[in-house]
Formats: C-alpha cells, structure tokens, sequence
C-alpha cells in the first residue's frame, strides 16, 4: 500500500509516527483520488476530522483529512496545502456525509471556500462581518481593544508589588528594633 | 427590627421617621413580599452555571429562603446570567431578559461579567455585562461557590426590601444607551432570529 501511494500520489515516503498511525503529504490535486482509493480499496471508511492550520509565513494553509478503518484500528493522516489568498478546495460531503458539517466550520474560521458543499453558513458565530477569527492576521486583542470597553480599576488600587515591598520592609524594620531592644534589655539584666 | 406579622402592623401603623420613610407602607409591604419569594429562571450561561444546581437542590436548599427556580421568564423574577457572555448568548439573554416582566432583577456571577474574566482578550464575548443590561447585583470569584451565590442572593433581598433594587427601571429609562451598546456589538438587529433554519435545513447539525 505504501509503495503504491509513493508511486501514485506523494512525492515523499508514507511516514510511520508509530504503531497504527500514517502521514503523507500530497499535492493538492491527488488529494481526492487518494482518499477515494483509500476509502474503497482499503476500508478507511471514517473520515474523522478536518483540521487546518495556518502557515502564514509560507503563504499557505494545510489541510489535514484524518482517516481511520476499524477493521485495522489504523489511522491515516493524509496533508495537502492550499493558498491562503482566496483559500478553495473541493467538498468531500459527496463522499462522507460528515465532512459537510466539517467545511461549514472551516469556512467560518478561515473562511477557505469548499466548492460542491452545498450549506456553508455560519455555525457558531452569528452575523460576523470581520476576518475569519482563526486566521493568524486577525489581531485578537486589537479587535477587542477597538470593538468592547473594559472596566476602569478602581480608584484606590494599588500597584501590589510596590505596595508588598513597602510592607515587607516595615516588617523588617519592626523585627530589627525588636531585636534591638531584647539585646538591650539583656546587656541590663547582666549589668 | 421585628419581623412578619409584627413588623407588618407596624407599617401599617406607619412611623414617618423611620429610615424607610421614603417608602410607603404599601410599597414596603410589596417589597417585603418580593423579597420573600423570588423565582429564578433556569436559564445558565457559561461555566458558573454548573455552581446553580446544588445552590438549588437540598445541598445549599436555596428555597429556605424563598429562592426557587421557574420555568418560563413571564414567570421569573431574577435572571442569573452565571458567567462569560458570547455574542450569540448576550442576543438570548437580551430577548430573555426583556421577555420578563416586572419588577425583574440580574444577578451576574463570576468575573467574566465584571471584567470579561478570564475571557479578556476573547473576540467573542463582551467584557462588560452591565454596558448591556442593568445589573443589580454581582457576585465575583470564578467561580463563585454556592455560598456566595447564596450570600449575593441575601444582599439582593436586602436591596429589595429597601427597595432600592430598581434596575428594570434603570433600563427603561436608559433603554438608548443599553440598546446603544448593543447595536455596537450584536449589528442593527439585537433580537435572535428564531428561523431555526441552521440546524433544520437539509445537511444542516
Ligand atoms: S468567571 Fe470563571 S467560572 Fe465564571 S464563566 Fe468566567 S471563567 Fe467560567
């Protein structure tokens, strides 16, 4: 199976990460011919998940399809990489019924287009107009800096490490003189 | 002071200089009424939520003190919005809130709606509950534990029966500022749409 998939579809050795667990990196136009041919021919029938991950600094996303056959208890990791500017690739949901939901997920948080699904609207978010949030060049803390307000500190608060020097150093001053005084109190009690 | 049917007939007796002149003795009546018997919507957001059933059931017994729990918002007094608000839940507790009638009261819990918590730097829950709704009680800690929620709860019923607990008049009477900051945050349209076409339509949950 591996020398095939070498042959057929990766330019790099099928990875073995352990016992059970593959990964091969593919070019993105072999990626479905692979998955069909894993699908029919060697009972990886579940797709487990969609993940994606964001190399911004290579200008590209990389798509990792996850699939398991349990008639092997084995898990195939299968990697291919997209653009990032107007990210699009095809719809599994022709093929697995769950990657639908899947690519509705992925097209809200990054907003990469999977052409042939045919319901891509927002899952978890309501009515978001700004960058797909999981994008790395959507700037997290500046959107909340620019979109919500946040409680003023109090009045009286006090800067804590400061204000725990100050009391440490009271403390020690009142241990010294107390120090002090019972070395005094004892020079009297001999003289 | 002296309590039930005693304290009653002293109202009604009526005492001008009482530090609750400013009350009548029907409105103190309503009040005392009020706070004797305060029905909590099960409703939760967040994770403070999981802090309610045991303040409710025969740990903590909330109902010793006339808390109790209601099903629907028409018959509830008290929404506890029990921690980090999403957009998406502040839409609910919005249209939740408003379906309640009066005199209603909000009891926030954990600091994620004192300060967005632990939540701070968070693109998708607001920071600041009372920007958005009225708030007439907080209880901080994250979580608060039952005892607090029950000692916010104590602290609310004092301000009920001193009847200065009157945020659902704050809110009417403020209603463009609150709707003001929810228009910022939630776009021209705060009430959730109730299609429920996102998890009906064909390939949707
Ligand atoms: S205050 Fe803490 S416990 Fe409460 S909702 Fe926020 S993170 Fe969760």
């Amino acid at each position: 199976m591996f020398s095939e998939i070498k042959n057929r579809f990766a330019t790099d050795d099928v990875e073995v990460k352990r016992k059970g667990l593959y990964k091969v990196v593919v070019k993105h136009e072999r990626l479905f011919a692979l998955i069909v041919m894993l699908k029919e021919m060697y009972d990886y029938k579940t797709l487990n998940t969609i993940t994606c991950t964001d190399w911004i600094e290579e200008g590209h996303f990389a798509l990792t399809y996850i699939m398991t056959t349990l008639k092997r208890n084995e898990t195939f990791m299968l990697q291919t990489m997209i653009l990032r500017e107007e990210a699009h690739t095809k719809s599994l949901s022709y093929l697995f019924k769950q990657a639908q939901i899947m690519e509705r997920d992925l097209h809200e948080m990054y907003g990469i287009k999977f052409e042939g699904n045919e319901n891509l609207k927002e899952l978890s978010l309501e009515n978001w107009v700004h960058t797909p949030p999981l994008r790395r060049e959507f700037d997290t803390l500046e959107f909340v800096n620019n979109h919500l307000t946040f409680r003023d500190g109090r009045d009286d608060n006090i800067d804590t490490k400061a204000e725990s020097k100050r009391l440490r150093a009271i403390k020690k001053a009142e241990k010294e003189a107390a120090k002090k005084a019972k070395e005094s109190k004892k020079a009297e009690d001999v003289q | 002071m002296e309590t039930g049917f005693l304290q009653e007939q002293k109202v009604l007796e009526g005492d001008l200089n009482s530090e609750n002149s400013h009350q009548n003795s029907v409105d103190f009546l309503m009040n005392w009424f009020r706070k004797q018997s305060i029905f909590v919507l099960a409703y939760g957001t967040g994770c403070g939520a999981i802090e309610m059933p045991p303040t409710f059931t025969s740990r903590y017994d909330a109902e010793r003190l006339g808390i109790r729990g209601a099903a629907t918002p028409r018959q509830a007094d008290v929404i506890i919005v029990s921690g980090y608000c999403s957009y998406k839940t502040l839409r609910r507790i919005i249209r939740t809130y408003e379906q309640m009638s009066n005199p209603k009261y909000l009891l926030a819990l954990g600091s994620c709606t004192v300060n967005g918590g632990m939540y701070w730097d968070s693109y998708n829950t607001i920071k600041k509950l009372e920007d958005y709704l009225p708030v007439d009680m907080y209880v901080n800690g994250c979580m608060p534990r039952p005892e607090s929620i029950l000692e916010g709860f104590i602290a609310l019923q004092k301000e009920i029966g001193e009847g200065k607990a009157s945020s659902w008049q704050k809110y009417e009477e403020n209603y463009e500022f609150y709707r003001k900051n929810q228009e910022a945050v939630l776009g021209k349209k705060v009430e959730p749409s109730y299609e429920a076409d996102w998890y009906l339509y064909e390939g949707g949950l």
